[in-house]
């Protein structure tokens, strides 16, 4: 056995060079990118191999690691980084949540990809000062998610007996107690921190309009969140929890878009990515359910971007193969074949979706609106801040307190880091 | 009298453990009945009914067609890649602690007990805050993403409960055993390989067992360790199940689950009884 | 016996695990914690602020209750389901190799294959709650899992369901080596079973009990997948833990310094909770050779 264990140790160096090799080939090779994203699903799935045949198509070799769930493909991406073998590229959101990886000299610059591709001209301002760090260019934005809708049946608002969409917080609130009144749940929510937040940005930006969110969120003025606007808008907030089920707390938002195919609920609050569960459960736009981007002829909406990063890497080639994939990715053709699959906008202005329905046909309206939009808190908040305050709404969309208490928490979580 | 109170004791005692039998039962049931469902059966919500119209179809989908990512083809790719790191991973975790239970059971060099105590604290440490320091070592080494990366992180958070076993087994041997062999001039060595690794097999049993089952049941480390090639059949289950904004097929989601946790599953059916013996055998002393 | 060399050298590799692994990389988390560390190591030093953080965040303070609460919950749980569950496999019934693999199945399972299963089934729309009242009983309650004074309880009844059967099976073992003439003895004096077992056997199961103990005790630091499986923290914050406030922070909060500040804290606890019991346990064996 003593001999036995000694060649078992060998055969372990042995595989240990090996694969160390293996592993150092395919880095020298030049247009060979390894993408990391959290793109899993069948949609998604579909949607990211139009990004992967087009990079074939210019000439490169779209090597995949998925990892589900935004949050934990991030991870691995920056423990990738730390450990000094980074993916060619990773997904993350347009925000600051890649700030200190540019600040460490971590990222390779897009500045002439993002020259050539006339960025400036087709992208919204938003999410280009997203991805911008002291002028230069960080990350490549591949679609546009517009991610507070406000979605409800058509057969549980007629079973209601509400005629017309709400336009003010007023008249969705009589909705909401109308739907209660016909024995329907009137607010289908998914009960976890990320969806919270989801309708208090919708609350935020309806009720306390766009110079109050700024204030919030992108100036973090304590005086702001002390106001009584701000305090109208937690009051407004929590009352939304009136309306939801006993079965909220912890639920998928799929299972919350569910509830409204099957007509046991009139209203959930969420992203537009929303509209391939109601396709998968063959529901049209317009038809079976309806869309509102906001309260009102002239609310804001807030969007949201994922772009890529591409981590720098010691081989010179890399940065071509990096350049190549954010030149692709952006490119005019691939972003409409990108969005029709992935259910999200188009970053570039300059193209159209084919055959849209009535829902995407009224973002893409919109997005030409540039003054009401609304770049999502990530974008202002770091990823710090950004999760203390999802602690703060949580806990106050699941337990009543005092609103001042909680005005006093949002000034806490948003307090500069260390 | 005494006889049917015997009865009646017997039959209380039977519906009790068939009782909590069913109990532990239940998620299992569920598992597999919403496996052969079909989403809309699924959608309209009867989690504890038997499904109408039993159907295989999401479990194929599972195995071959599901997408976890840019790849649309199931699971299987992900069991070889199981198999091929749980397999390195036990052998050598085994053997390791089996080495270390003699040595700091029989042999007892200085500072043995100070070892054996920081690795007991070891074993109380999160995985998750070894995580990032382990990555950058390794990292360090060019380690990451490959088989021997992953064996050694498998290898060193196994340690502790792998050398717990087998020093407490070789405590409770009996130590004229040990110095019989010694004795006849037996060295290190062949004590180890000769004596006492023969007299192991129910707590070789047993560290398999669990380390088998502790490897294949890893979603963390094969995800920051193994590398894209490698990724563990537990990262594509993730990949599948855990989607953010993506739509869910809850059928497939427990097919997947099912073909996922089939060999732990068939591990223990198959091996339970080894399990109990080998703890028997005298894991317990020490 | 003096060692050898061959000893000594065979515990190389576990000694450099246990030196440059855990003792490594406690004394580096340790290091991060003084620092500003965001999403990668910085050495700036900020002494003692990440822990005075730390203590003011709610979120980190309902975590360490929460733990405690949970742990007193699940071990006692755990002991004596696993009690019961020992004792009647241990009786001569019918089919008990069969009930014995049925009890240890959880064990086989991670909670990312079965946390989605327990969500269902302690879900009040979906769930038991939901078949109690379809039975006609309207004022049936099972919802736990959306009560944020009692969603802790969910997650102590699923890990519970998953640990309880490794119980038994360490109790079992135990049980095998007690004397077969005191069950003699004691139905001569015509003492009734279930007084045997409570006043005689199970006292005499101390080690077993003990190597339960301490198993459950690291399940208990290291909750995190049952948690993250089933309520992702909530109902709010009402189900936090401390290990799932530290990856939170470790990577998407991208606060390394926090993150370690409470990884710090969380393993000195652990330790000064353990130390008392690990000394002894150390003596007995070493006076045992």
């Amino acid at each position: 056995m003593a001999r036995l264990f000694k060649p078992r140790m060998l055969a372990l160096a042995v595989l240990a060079a090996l694969a160390s090799r293996a592993h150092a080939e395919p880095a020298a090779a030049p247009a060979r990118a390894e993408v990391l994203h959290w793109w899993t699903s069948g949609g998604e799935s579909a949607a990211a191999r139009t990004l992967a045949d087009a990079f074939r198509a210019a000439g490169g070799t779209w090597i995949d690691t998925a990892v589900a769930g935004s949050e934990q493909a991030r991870a691995v991406a920056v423990s990738r980084v730390a450990g000094g073998n980074p993916p060619t590229a990773a997904l993350f959101n347009a925000s600051r949540q890649f700030r200190d990886l540019v600040d460490q000299g971590q990222l390779t610059a897009l500045d002439d990809v993002a020259r050539q591709g006339g960025w400036d001209r087709v992208m919204p301002p938003a999410i280009l000062d997203a991805v911008r760090v002291n002028g230069h260019v960080y990350a490549a934005p591949v679609d546009i998610h517009m991610t507070a809708w406000i979605w409800y049946s058509k057969a549980a608002f007629k079973k209601a007996g509400i005629a017309a969409e709400p336009r003010s917080v007023e008249e969705l609130f009589q909705a909401l107690d109308r739907l209660r009144a016909a024995g329907l749940i009137p607010l289908a929510h998914g009960g976890q921190p990320w969806q919270d937040s989801i309708v208090f940005r919708a609350v935020l930006a309806s009720v306390g309009g766009r110079d109050l969110y700024l204030r919030v969120f992108r100036d973090r003025d304590p005086r702001a969140i002390e106001s009584p606007e701000f305090r109208q808008v937690l009051l407004t907030f929590r009352r939304l929890h009136g309306y939801v089920d006993a079965g909220s707390p912890g639920r998928h938002w799929n299972d919350a878009t569910g509830l409204l195919v099957a007509g046991r609920a009139g209203v959930q609050i969420m992203g537009d990515w929303v509209r391939a569960e109601f396709s998968a459960a063959r529901q049209r736009a317009g038809v079976d359910y309806g869309c509102l981007p906001g309260l009102g002829e002239h609310a804001p909406y807030v969007i949201q971007a994922d772009a890529f990063v591409f981590p720098k890497n010691r081989d010179a080639a890399t940065a071509r193969t990096q350049a190549l994939l954010a030149t692709t990715v952006t490119s005019p053709a691939v972003q409409v074949s990108f969005s029709s699959r992935k259910g999200s906008l188009p970053v570039r202005s300059d193209v159209e979706l084919p055959s849209p329905d009535p829902c995407v046909a009224l973002a893409a309206a919109l997005m030409r609106d540039r003054a009401r939009q609304l770049p999502n808190d990530e974008m202002f908040l770091t990823p710090d801040q950004a999760g203390a305050m999802a602690d703060v709404l949580t806990a106050y969309w699941n337990r009543d307190m005092p609103v001042e208490t909680v005005q006093k928490k949002v000034v806490a979580a948003l307090r500069d880091d260390l | 009298m005494r006889r049917a109170s015997a009865s009646v004791g017997r039959i209380v005692l039977h519906a009790l453990v068939v009782l909590a039998a069913l109990g532990v039962l239940l998620p299992l049931y569920v598992m597999i009945v919403t496996s052969l469902k079909s989403m809309d059966e699924i959608r309209s919500g009867a989690l504890f009914a038997l499904p109408q119209a039993p159907s295989l179809a999401a479990w194929k989908d599972a195995w071959s067609h599901a997408c976890t990512g840019l790849a649309c083809d199931g699971l299987h790719a992900g069991f070889a890649n199981s198999l091929w790191i749980a397999v390195p991973s036990t052998l050598v975790a085994v053997a390791l602690g089996a080495l270390n239970g003699y040595v700091l059971a029989l042999w007892r060099p200085r500072g043995s007990n100070l070892l054996f105590g920081l690795l007991m604290i070891g074993a109380f440490i999160p995985v998750q805050v070894m995580m990032y320091p382990l990555v950058r070592a390794l990292g360090a080494v060019g380690l990451v993403g490959s088989l021997p990366g992953i064996v050694v992180v498998h290898v060193i958070f196994s340690m502790p409960l792998m050398t717990l076993l087998f020093r407490n087994y070789y405590a409770a041997l009996p130590v004229e055993l040990f110095n019989a062999a010694r004795i006849d001039g037996a060295g290190f060595w062949t004590t180890w390989t000769l004596v006492l690794l023969p007299m192991s097999a129910p707590m070789l049993a047993v560290a398999a067992i669990m380390q088998v089952t502790g490897v294949w049941n890893d979603y963390l480390l094969g995800l920051v360790f193994a590398g894209h090639e490698l990724a563990p059949m537990t990262v594509q289950l993730n990949n599948l199940i855990n989607t953010t904004t993506g739509t869910r097929n809850y059928g497939v989601d427990m097919a997947a689950t099912l073909l996922t946790s089939l060999v732990p599953l068939l591990v223990y059916f198959a091996s339970g009884r080894w399990f109990v013996r080998g703890i028997t055998a005298g894991a317990l002393r020490g | 016996m003096r060692a050898t060399w061959a000893a000594r050298a065979a515990l190389v590799p576990v000694a450099l695990t246990a030196l440059l692994g855990y003792l490594g990389s406690t004394l580096w988390t340790a290091q991060m914690s003084v620092t500003a560390s965001r999403t990668l190591p910085s050495d700036h030093f900020v002494g003692m602020a990440q822990y005075v953080r730390l203590f003011s965040n709610e979120r980190w303070l309902l975590s360490l209750d929460n733990l405690l609460l949970y742990g007193v919950l699940f071990i006692s749980a755990c002991l004596l389901a696993g009690s019961v569950l020992a004792i009647l496999v241990d009786r001569e019934i019918a089919a008990r190799g069969w009930l014995r693999q049925i009890f240890l199945y959880p064990y086989a399972m991670s909670f990312i294959a079965t946390g989605a299963v327990w969500q269902w089934i302690l879900n009040p729309t979906d769930g038991i709650q939901a078949v109690g009242r379809a039975l006609g009983f309207s004022a049936f309650r099972f919802d736990w899992i959306v009560d944020p004074d009692r969603v802790l309880l969910t997650i102590v009844i699923a890990t519970a369901w998953q640990a309880s059967g490794f119980v038994m099976a360490i109790l079992l073992a135990g049980l095998s080596g007690v004397d077969p003439d005191l069950w003699r003895a004691a139905r001569i004096d015509g003492i009734p079973t279930w007084r045997v077992y409570t006043s005689i056997v199970l006292p005499q199961l101390g080690y077993a009990f003990a190597t339960a103990l301490v198993l459950l005790l690291t399940g208990v630091v290291k909750l995190y997948d049952a948690v993250v499986a089933m309520t992702q923290g909530g109902p709010g914050t009402a189900s936090e833990v401390p290990t799932k406030f530290i990856m939170d922070h470790l990577y998407g909060r991208a606060n390394l310094g926090l993150a370690s500040a409470g990884a710090i804290v969380l393993l000195v606890t652990v330790l000064a909770l353990l130390a008392p019991f690990l000394y002894a346990r150390t003596r007995a064996a070493a006076s045992i050779a």
